[in-house]
């Protein structure tokens, strides 16, 4: 087996000696979890990520999902052309990563194991490589015109035989290192192509450039031969670096497309300053990091791991991973996220989770998901493709017949036009392209796409039901009316009671301290000692006005006729003293700031917003008229909400669901789309199609916007590669396209696609905009 | 005319002495980031 291997490593560049050292090193377990995790929580079931290399389209990534999936114990394997991503589901009973990583490069491409640091060297020496090619083909393009310049302007006779053989063997000798070595990607894969038996759009193009190169090369070595007296070495070198203008943007785009996963990917840092036992740090590899560990992170530095700020405060940017855009304050005692940044100041972390079991991880697994999702649309594509360009080779033999008997080389060039012309890949990548910007494009805003197709379905949407608790509402508690005694002013009632409800953690407490900071700060300054905490009942404390009690009505033992006359039936608080009833303060729910904004924008946009809770009728009333909900269903089971969904999905309507991913999960996921507000759900978790991390409303009219955008986008690129296609295949097949020309028009033509799909980048600001 | 005999093979020379130093250019990762080189004079030490 060995043996053979290294003999296939000559044929390919890309399997060298060191590939099958890395290989069975990856076959050690201890390795696995570094680009792998358990999948579903079975034994010995991993799910990996591989970035591959050398894919060109959508054909190459069939090839690889082929080959891999030909592998005995790979469960499933999926990749995505547009990402150069794959993810597969494979038996550690049976099969070992060397056996995939083998099987991928036999059919001709390069796997890596996906979150290795090698990457980044491998795309980096890549990327010199391609615009080496391209700067190549550039400049011997620019100096082979210059040769063929005088042979468009000079009269017959004007140029001496030998002038012009001079020009023609210059020319010749130019086009060498554009065919032999920026040529190299085509001719590679179109050779693997053909050891696979299959086709690739990479077959047509190396077609092309040989007959032009071998017509060309017989007439300036025989110029009075059976080939004509034609040299086309400008187009050959003019096509080529088009084509490779193509490829390199394209690269580019993709690798910046794929920035912002891997901008989320590696932001982890490789190694930390962790303390030792003797109190001095020691940088270590945040692999080998424990829980329980205290480490040392710089400003400027990510957090490597979830952990507890134990030393200094410092304000972190949690943007990516929440999609909070402002620096969140961090004292003793807050929470850091693994991969959010340091920014102020040096703090010590000890560290409560490490790996798979971060926020982040399951935030980059859950990416990673998405970009090997494939929709409907890129499917069917995918299909076309192979006919598509086996109809190619048969149009480009067609055209050479049909123009043979009057000129060969003119017959010959005719169908090296319409082999060069054809761009399946604008077909092909029209839908990818677009998806994954947006979903790169909402990640950056704190949105996760778990599912593509739903941005297909959330156009079409024209009811969405909200839940209350979490999604319509904070978490949080606050004031709502407040009822003082005649003794007391509204201020000096809060003000009394947040004098020592500030020694409380009790959600009442806290809204009370909130609110207590919306009146002047003034020189009350009333001193309470011996402030005690009756878990469940209230607190009591000693103040200037004597023993007082701030709680329950129960504890604060108001009798029955004072609470009537308080009446109604929302919750409060009460404070009292010694003498008597003071102030009653009422406890609501507070919505969130943006949330009766957005759900404006939805109903601006005609539709149908509901509200849909397990809570009593009067609380979801009152949340529903501060946010301007007309449709209202309280007191409901999460089997009345689903039946609810079902009516509606029977009536036609196409229902999203917006919920906290929760409790909500079958809710979820029976709607026609799912929005999930993931503040505090652990995302793996959570059911649904998109989750906002940071929970904005703001997000939800704002993801409907970006979806329109998507769909637009998708369907001009569709049809756009539809109308190239058709009107340049018959051009090239009559002979009235020439080759150059024919290069620029495919590179043009998968570049619009890619070009287009990137203008989804640019975010929208939420809410404003029209739907 | 008979100078084009000496220009032209001269001119193929030129061409692959300007690849050789692009490749050394390439190689020394002058072309890596371009919009940082562009920003780096904004910013302060």
């Amino acid at each position: 087996m060995q043996t053979i291997i290294s003999l296939e490593s000559q044929n390919l560049p890309a399997n060298t000696s060191a590939d099958v050292n890395v290989w069975v090193a990856l076959d050690e377990p201890s390795e696995w979890t570094n680009f792998s995790q358990a999948h579903n929580n079975k034994v010995q079931e991993w799910e990996s990520r591989l970035a591959i290399e050398g894919m060109h389209c959508a054909a190459c990534a069939i090839n690889v999902e082929k080959a891999l999936k030909a592998v005995p114990g790979v469960l499933s394997a999926e990749v995505n052309s547009t990402s150069g991503r794959a993810r597969l589901v494979w038996s550690a009973a049976v099969a070992k990563p060397s056996d995939w990583m083998r099987a991928v490069s036999k059919a001709g491409y390069r796997a890596l194991p996906a979150a290795d640091a090698f990457i980044q060297d491998d795309r980096r020496k890549n990327q010199r490589l391609m615009l080496w090619r391209l700067l190549v083909a550039g400049f011997c393009m620019m100096q082979v015109m210059m040769y063929a310049m005088p042979s468009y302007y000079a009269s017959p006779g004007e140029m001496t035989v030998d002038a012009l053989n001079l020009m023609r063997w210059a020319s010749w000798i130019l086009t060498l290192p554009v065919l032999f070595f920026s040529c190299g990607p085509f001719f590679s894969s179109a050779l693997n192509d053909l050891k696979q038996r299959q086709i690739s759009m990479d077959m047509p193009v190396t077609l092309g450039i040989l007959i032009t190169f071998i017509v060309s090369t017989a007439v300036t070595f025989e110029p009075s031969g059976w080939w004509g007296r034609e040299v086309y070495f400008d187009s050959l070198t003019m096509f080529v670096f088009f084509l490779l203008t193509g490829r390199w943007i394209e690269l580019r785009m993709r690798d910046r497309t794929a920035g912002s996963l891997d901008a989320l990917m590696r932001r982890l840092p490789s190694s930390v300053e962790r303390l030792k036992s003797d109190g001095n740090f020691e940088r270590v590899a945040v692999r080998n990091l424990n829980v329980g560990d205290t480490v040392r992170v710089l400003p400027g530095e990510a957090f490597p791991a979830d952990g507890t700020i134990t030393l200094g405060t410092t304000n972190a940017d949690e943007a990516l991973l929440t999609g909070e855009s402002r620096p969140v304050s961090k004292v003793i005692g807050s929470e850091a996220i693994a991969g959010s940044h340091n920014l102020s100041a040096s703090v010590q972390v000890r560290i409560d989770k490490i790996g798979q079991s971060t926020r982040y991880a399951q935030i980059v697994a859950l990416m990673e998901r998405v970009a090997v999702d494939k929709p409907r649309l890129a499917l069917l594509a995918d299909r076309i493709a192979r006919p598509f360009l086996l109809a190619v080779l048969f149009a480009a033999i067609g055209s050479a017949a049909f123009l043979w008997h009057t000129d060969h080389s003119r017959a010959l060039m005719a169908a090296v036009a319409v082999l060069i012309v054809t761009c399946p890949c604008a077909l092909s990548l029209a839908t990818p392209a677009a998806m994954l910007t947006v979903s790169g494009a909402l990640a950056r805003s704190g949105v996760l796409v778990r599912r593509m197709q739903a941005l297909e379905a959330l156009t079409t949407i024209d009811t969405i039901v909200f839940d209350k608790t979490g999604t319509l509402t904070e978490d949080r508690m606050t004031i709502g009316k407040i009822t003082t005694d005649v003794s007391m002013s509204e201020m000096q009632a809060i003000q009394t009671a947040s004098a020592f409800a500030q020694y409380s953690l009790h959600p009442a407490s806290r809204a009370l301290v909130e609110a207590s900071k919306r009146y002047p700060q003034t020189e009350l300054n009333l001193e309470v000692v011996n402030v005690q905490e009756i878990s469940g009942s209230g607190l009591t404390a000693n103040s200037i006005y004597g023993h007082m009690k701030l709680g329950s009505a129960q504890f604060c033992g108001l009798d029955n006729v004072l609470i009537n006359q308080l009446n109604d039936d929302t919750s409060k608080v009460h404070l009292v003293s010694e003498h008597g009833w003071l102030a009653s303060f009422e406890i609501v729910e507070a919505i969130k700031p943006d949330a009766i904004s957005a759900i404006r924008a939805l109903q601006e946009n005609n539709i149908t917003v509901e509200v849909l809770s397990g809570d009593r009728l009067p609380s979801v009333q009152r949340i529903a008229n501060m946010v301007g909900i007309h449709g209202v269903f309280a007191n409901c089971t999460p089997q009345d909400k689903l039946e609810h969904i079902q009516a509606l999905q029977q009536q036609g309507h196409q229902v999203a669901m917006v919920g906290d991913g929760l409790n909500d999960g079958p809710v979820l996921a029976s709607a026609h789309v799912s929005i999930a507000m993931g503040q505090a759900v652990p995302l793996a978790q959570a059911q649904s199609d998109f989750v906002v991390m940071g929970g904005q409303l703001a997000m939800v009219p704002h993801l409907i916007i970006q979806a329109k955008r998507t769909m637009r986008i998708v369907k001009q690129n569709l049809i756009w590669a539809a109308v190239y296609n058709a009107v340049c295949v018959p051009l090239a097949v009559v002979g009235l396209l020439p080759a150059w020309l024919a290069g620029l028009g495919m590179a043009l033509s998968s570049l619009l696609v890619i070009l287009n799909a990137a203008r989804l980048s640019r975010s929208v600001t939420p809410v404003q905009g029209a739907v | 005319m008979d100078i084009l005999f000496l220009l032209v093979p001269l001119s193929v020379i030129l061409v692959l002495l300007i690849l050789g130093g692009l490749w050394w250019a390439i190689n020394s990762g002058q072309f890596e980031d371009i919009e940082a080189e562009g920003e780096r004079i904004l910013h302060e030490d």
